[in-house]
């Protein structure tokens, strides 16, 4: 005899057994179509944040479309004094890589963001914490350590990247970081890496020159400081190989060995690399405004003929250098430092293009009128 | 000599004769582009043999630099830089070590109208921080502070998280609270020598501190701002808002809403709450002992409540201008906060016989500032301050200043400061009747050693 109790089971068991079956058919449709969806928008993008927009070009060029990058500083910011806003913590929370210059240059700013960003990955010791500047041939280290030199680095002079070589070391750590929390997308890194140092080779020597002699025997000639000694001493169908010298480094052979005085001390590295000579600053010590008795010490010299073209940067202020065009009639150029600090160097390339043309057109022009 | 010319003649005409067929034959087409072949092919070989030369020289150098260092793959076109790191920079020395600084304020300052006892110049402060990373998961901020002719004392010590989920971040130890924007400044970084009068006022002559813990949550929202929240509960050290009796818990909450309202400017509004017990006013302890002293009181005979409640609201707003390509060189600040207080207190109702009736004061006060960069080393400001007590909403103090700001580099500032301060009858009370003032400040702060970075 069936029950009051049984009939309810029963009618329960009838309820619900359709929508068990039902939830238990979908389940799996259900998983299929989320996961037909995630393979339609493919893998997660890696959240990189550069602090630079040079790192951030870079960085584009080595990871491309499996990255997702957010720079924070602008190209004509000064790197030196960018605020650690709350803002840029909200920017580094959700973030894979963080992207950083190094020798303390960021020092006013990375610390305070990336500590109240809450993101552990990305905190100097972190998988996601990348300092670009390991491994990369580093100048300008002071022997004494005292703020009676002004605003000094004490692990070195932290402008490496104004010498595009450089560029070859930084991609590399780039890809390794990439490589290290996205290892599925090595392959990809690892060409773009492959492009991007190829594409910097041809920039730098000319094209000429590297189907000739090989990007990397270049790259590591000019790594040594040996590069001319090799140009010079290795001769082809009769002529050194100088002759066959073309990209950024054959543009400024016609300047090469002329002197410029430049504002803060960030042209070492490229005046290293194309061989011009920085005979001062119009800083007096890195960081400290000049003073009118350093001027007019820069006005004698360059009066005196000692150099007739002044390196300035979009960010320092252009009365002093105004000053001293005004009076001693020297061409006063304003070189970008970061990818976006003129409107035409949109990517690490374009940048050096930019100040190679400037730097060429100015040096190589006609002498100073003499001022007033 | 005619015999000479005639046998250099004939020689000429035999040469002639016997090269002229020769000389025909090589002047042909077919004959130029053999040898012309032939001069490229010796060429090709020699361009080649070039080629070969700088291959081995390479090929020589990448041997060297596979034995040297870590092996390269041989099909790999371009090897990962070789340029060998210089001698590292003695990072390492100082990595165990904390960050070491020292702030030194030295002040002058004098009155205008009447001498006062802290006119002259003194060492108002020095102040000595430590701050470093303890591990992957906290850091810690040590700052001790020696005031002048005062014990040395912790003026805040605290360890922070840094590595826990959800936008955590939790602080212990001595901190300074998060009530409004000035509070947790510490002096040397103030816009002004002096703190606003609504701040020494409500929250003391130093800043509101708790010893206690903080929670900071980053708040989710879709437009990714920052909101902050921090919750704080302590012991507030004792001031004119909360007695500071460890019993007693204080409470703070403060919401903080940052805005990018450009690339070159921000507005930032917080919201601040604190409730916490305090004990009399200054008021009935003064009534009381006058009693006591006139005999009509036995000492003890009232003893004034020390559990009142005391809370303490705030509204903070800035806005900064800097322009990001010259922000070394020009900017604009205008910061403005509004306190109120409401507190149970007791009067004095009667003497005999004794007795303490209930009140509750509510009084409010704030600041406003304004400052304008000229140049790199160069900043002018004002302030205006309107302050009433915590415990008498009748006493009401007006204070104008200017100040110049002048810092020959990052690690230096001199500043020099004029301010005028009005008072009513009920606040002259307090301040030996003296109905208006005017103070000189004079300010030099140098600053040695590795200092953290300041708060944006």
């Amino acid at each position: 005899m069936m029950t009051l109790r049984s009939i309810r089971l029963a009618c329960r068991c009838a309820l619900v057994a359709p929508v068990l079956g039902g939830a238990l058919l979908a389940a799996p449709l259900l998983a299929l179509l989320a996961a037909d969806d995630a393979a339609a928008a493919g893998p997660a993008r890696i959240r990189v944040v550069a602090s630079l927009p040079n790192l951030g070009s870079i960085a584009t060029a080595v990871g491309g479309d499996r990255i997702e990058l957010t720079t924070i500083a602008i190209g004509t910011q000064d790197a030196h004094f960018v605020d650690p806003k709350p803002s840029y913590m909200v920017k580094l929370r959700g973030a894979d890589l963080l992207l950083i210059n190094g020798l303390d240059l960021e020092i006013g700013w990375i610390p305070p963001i990336t500590q109240g960003a809450r993101n552990s990955k990305i905190l100097q010791g972190g998988p996601g914490y990348v300092d670009c500047s390991i491994g990369v041939r580093v100048i300008e280290i002071p022997s004494n350590l005292s703020r009676a030199e002004g605003d000094i680095h004490p692990y070195g002079n932290p402008h490496y990247l104004a010498d595009p070589l450089s560029a070859e070391v930084v991609a590399g750590t780039i890809a390794e970081a990439l490589k290290r929390v996205d290892p599925a997308s090595a392959q990809i890194y690892e060409e773009g890496r492959k492009r991007f140092v190829m594409h910097l080779h041809e920039a730098l020597f000319g094209r000429d020159l590297v189907d000739l002699v090989g990007g990397a025997k270049l790259s590591r000639e000019a790594a040594a400081g040996t590069l001319d000694a090799f140009l010079d001493g290795t001769a082809l169908g009769g002529a050194p190989l100088r002759s066959r010298l073309g990209g950024w480094l054959g543009r400024m052979q016609s300047v090469k060995g002329q002197p410029v005085i430049t504002y803060h001390k960030d042209c070492s590295y490229f005046a290293n690399r194309f061989g011009i000579r920085v005979i001062d600053y119009v800083e007096p010590k890195p960081g400290i405004q000049p003073s009118a008795k350093h001027l007019e010490e820069l006005i004698t010299r360059i009066k005196g003929g000692e150099a007739r073209v002044i390196l300035t940067r979009p960010y320092v202020e252009h009365r002093s250098t105004e000053a001293l065009a005004e009076r001693t009639g020297a061409t006063v150029v304003t070189l970008p430092l970061e990818v976006g600090g003129a409107p035409e160097a949109t990517d690490f390339f374009k940048l050096f293009d930019v100040v190679i043309d400037r730097v060429v057109a100015a040096l190589a022009g006609p002498a100073p009128t003499g001022g007033r | 000599m005619t015999t000479m010319r005639h046998w250099v003649g004939l020689a000429g005409l035999l040469c002639l004769a016997l090269f002229a067929p020769a000389v025909a034959q090589e002047s042909g087409p077919t004959q130029k582009d053999a040898q012309a072949a032939t001069r490229e092919e010796v060429e090709a070989l020699r361009r080649a043999i070039e080629q070969l030369r700088a291959q081995v020289e390479i090929l020589e150098t990448r041997l060297a630099a596979q034995s040297a260092t870590v092996p390269v793959p041989a099909q790999e076109p371009i090897p990962p830089p070789l340029a060998p790191p210089p001698a590292p920079p003695a990072r390492s020395q100082g990595l165990l070590n904390p960050a070491i600084s020292a702030v030194f304020q030295s002040i002058g300052m004098t009155s205008l109208q009447r001498r006062k006892e802290s006119d002259g110049f003194d060492l108002s402060e020095a102040e000595v921080a430590f701050q470093s990373v303890v591990d992957p998961y906290s850091k810690f901020d040590l700052f001790l502070t020696f005031p002048a002719g005062a014990t040395p004392d912790v003026e805040e010590g605290f360890v922070s998280t840094l590595a826990l989920p959800g936008s955590l971040q939790v602080k212990g130890g001595r901190f300074k609270s998060a009530f409004g924007k000035w509070n947790t400044l510490h002096t040397h970084a103030f816009f002004t020598v002096d703190r606003p009068d609504a701040l020494v006022s409500f929250l003391g002559d130093e800043s509101l501190t708790n010893d206690g813990l903080s929670m900071s949550v980053l708040i989710p929202n879709p437009r990714d701002l920052y909101i902050d929240s921090i919750t704080e509960v302590g012991t507030a050290r004792p001031g004119p808002a909360f007695n500071g009796d460890r019993r007693n818990l204080t409470w703070l909450e403060h919401l903080n809403f940052f805005i990018n309202t450009s690339p070159d400017s921000t507005f930032e509004i917080g919201l601040s709450a604190s409730a916490g017990r305090t004990g009399a006013t200054d008021l009935v302890r003064r009534q009381i002992d006058a009693a006591v002293t006139a005999g009509v009181l036995l000492p003890g005979a009232v003893i004034p409540d020390d559990q009142l409640s005391s809370r303490l609201y705030g509204v903070d707003l800035t806005y900064k201008w800097k322009p990001l390509q010259q922000n070394v060189y020009r900017s604009f600040v205008w910061q403005t906060e509004v306190l109120g207080s409401r507190r149970d207190v007791q009067t004095l109702a009667s003497v005999l016989p004794p007795d303490l009736a209930p009140d509750r004061i509510t009084s409010y006060g704030g600041y406003t500032y304004i400052e304008w960069q000229t140049a790199k080393r160069w900043r002018l400001g004002g302030r205006y301050d309107l302050s009433e007590l915590p415990d008498d909403d009748r006493a009401r103090t007006w204070a104008t200043a200017g100040v110049v700001r002048f810092q020959p580099s990052e690690f230096q500032e001199l500043r020099f400061e004029i301010k005028t301060t009005r008072r009513n009858n009920e606040a002259a009370f307090r301040f030996d009747n003296d109905r208006s003032d005017t103070q000189v400040f004079f300010e030099w702060i140098p600053v040695i050693g590795a200092h953290g970075a300041h708060k944006y």
